[in-house]
């Protein structure tokens, strides 16, 4: 994993591989720059993603979206390079043949129907099979809706059409900027499974999303971007790990608690203790040799431990203490 | 190219623009009545309601709506990425959208300025102002697609190119007019037609001169147009 230090440089992982670049790329960002007039997106991005699903995370403005369109070229870099399957996407248009981007904008041409979008899309990309358009559409659940105008269509629907237009190239790349934006849960749970099962078919996708915990169920390995620059790599609880010299909070529910606390209290992992009821809300810097001495401790003061889990074991904390 | 064309056609020209094409076709028949008002000859009558209101007008003015409308407009929706995200060349890209947009335009430009002229009682001109309507209407779609790649602002910087620079320098000075597809499509009515000797503009090519000027200049601009799209920062309609 790699995690920012004070200085914002960047450490390696314990083999001395940077976890931000994938093993087997599709997709090689290098030293990548891009500014708009004097606000600086991008700066000097390393970054490569292989097959499987990426997650690329990071509060709003960190340049996810900037990233996304430079590596489809549909920017153009400041410094750096860009390569997708080895070439250059933004002046090599044969890239685009397996290539696929789901933008993060509701956009779409209104005045087509969902049947009539994707079959443009697929026509520009040479697709030729008749049933193709159908069967992307298929895929995400608008084959009853597909001779709708999209101006009808909700955020939701809009947001499937634009993931079916994106499916209908068969692309070896796909890029899905906030591709649940809007839609309800049980669409998102259809999503997300069928980007599973793209990035399992062997398809290098990047997705990124506001809703972290969507993310975290769909994609192991994350890049979390911070500010225009790589914050963190990796899987996002080997990061979380990473940081154990950060505090974090622990919730303990178990009987007796105040004797429990009273013995927590004089471990040296405890950093703070907050006692709610049955709950306790542990504050540690050192997660590891809480757990160990936790069960040990509460043996010992005969208290039944119901309930030990993470508060903040969550991207979204891990965003916190990122770009505090 | 025809997916291209046919997208230009269905989803760059949504029903509101056809609307005011309609209008235009109206506008077309109401100039061509208003050249009963005067008391000179037919010919002569439709000859000064063509120059001023159809070519100084109605063309470019129907012609921003459906230039802008099949690529200045898609660009500010955030539409285009889905073409741009294409294998397709960016010259195909252009020459689509400008084919779909001069195909429509001369639909309804072409017939509307014959129709106007049969109103107004000079059937002879019929011709020659469809032809210039057809030549005005295939250059000025492709200057507006060229703004509309060159400017998220595309319908205030057409608007301003026809109105400050076509209409307001283009009449004074005869250098601006032979970049105008205003003057130069008017230009092809008045070589072809009898029209009287005021209205013809000296110092600016006539009749099949000014149909050749006016393929230079649309070549010029699609070839502008292509450069750009190769260029273009497709950010999103949010910015």
């Amino acid at each position: 994993m790699t995690l920012p230090s004070e200085t914002g440089t960047r450490h390696d992982g314990p083999l001395g591989v940077d976890p931000a670049l994938a093993p087997h790329p599709t997709v090689e960002v290098n030293a990548l720059s891009v500014w708009f007039g004097p606000k600086v997106a991008l700066s000097e991005v390393t970054c490569s993603f292989g097959p499987g699903i990426t997650g690329l995370l990071g509060p709003n403005g960190a340049g996810k979206t900037t990233l996304m369109r430079v590596v489809v070229g549909l920017l153009p870099t400041g410094a750096g390079t860009v390569r997708v399957t080895g070439k250059n996407p933004r002046t090599d248009r044969s890239t685009h043949r397996r290539l696929a981007l789901v933008p993060e904008d509701e956009a779409v041409p209104d005045a087509l129907t969902a049947r009539e979008f994707v079959r443009y899309v697929a026509r520009l990309h040479g697709v030729t099979g008749p049933d193709r358009p159908d069967q992307a559409l298929g895929s995400v659940g608008l084959t009853d809706a597909a001779d709708r105008r999209l101006r009808g269509f909700s955020k939701g629907m809009r947001q499937r059409a634009k993931v079916a237009a994106a499916l209908v190239t068969d692309p070896q790349v796909l890029v899905l900027d906030e591709p649940l934006n809007g839609t309800d849960p049980i669409q998102r749970a259809a999503l997300i499974d069928l980007f599973r099962r793209l990035g399992a078919e062997g398809r290098t996708v990047v997705a990124s999303s506001h809703v972290l915990h969507e993310v975290e169920a769909m994609a192991s390995r994350v890049i979390v971007l911070v500010h225009g620059r790589v914050a963190a790599a990796g899987d996002h609880r080997a990061i979380r790990d990473a940081m154990a010299d950060r505090p974090r909070r622990v919730l303990v529910r178990a009987g007796r608690p105040r004797e429990l606390a009273a013995a927590l209290v004089g471990l040296d992992a405890v950093a703070g203790l907050w006692v709610d009821g049955d709950q306790l809300t542990v504050g540690t810097s050192r997660a590891r040799d809480l757990a160990v001495a936790l069960p040990r401790l509460a043996r010992s003061v005969d208290s039944r431990l119901i309930e030990v889990r993470p508060l903040d074991d969550s991207l979204e904390s891990l965003f916190r203490e990122l770009v505090r | 190219m025809t997916a291209v064309i046919s997208y230009a056609v269905r989803a760059c020209l949504p029903s509101r623009r056809w609307t005011g094409l309609v209008i235009v076709f109206g506008a077309c028949l109401a100039f061509g009545l208003l050249a009963h008002v005067p008391d000179s000859g037919r010919e002569a009558a439709f000859a000064r309601v063509a120059s001023a209101g159809l070519f100084g007008l109605v063309l470019p003015l129907a012609t921003l709506v459906i230039g802008d409308g099949v690529l200045g407009a898609d660009i500010r929706r955030g539409t285009f990425a889905y073409s741009w995200l294409s294998p397709v060349p960016m010259l195909t890209l252009v020459l689509g959208r400008w084919l779909g947009g001069s195909a429509t335009a001369v639909t309804v430009m072409a017939p509307a300025f014959a129709l106007s002229a049969v109103v107004a009682g000079a059937p002879d001109a019929a011709a020659p102002a469809a032809l210039a309507a057809t030549t005005g209407a295939v250059a000025y779609v492709a200057l507006f697609v060229a703004i509309g790649a060159v400017t998220r602002r595309s319908t205030l910087v057409s608007l301003l190119w026809v109105f400050l620079f076509e209409r307001l320098l283009g009449t004074a000075l005869t250098g601006i007019a032979q970049l105008s597809p205003t003057w130069e499509s008017r230009a092809v009515f008045t070589g072809l037609a009898a029209v009287p000797a005021d209205l013809v503009r000296r110092g600016i090519p006539s009749g099949w001169s000014a149909v050749g000027r006016l393929c230079v200049m649309t070549i010029v601009a699609l070839a502008v147009a292509t450069w750009r799209l190769g260029r273009l920062r497709l950010t999103g309609p949010a910015d």
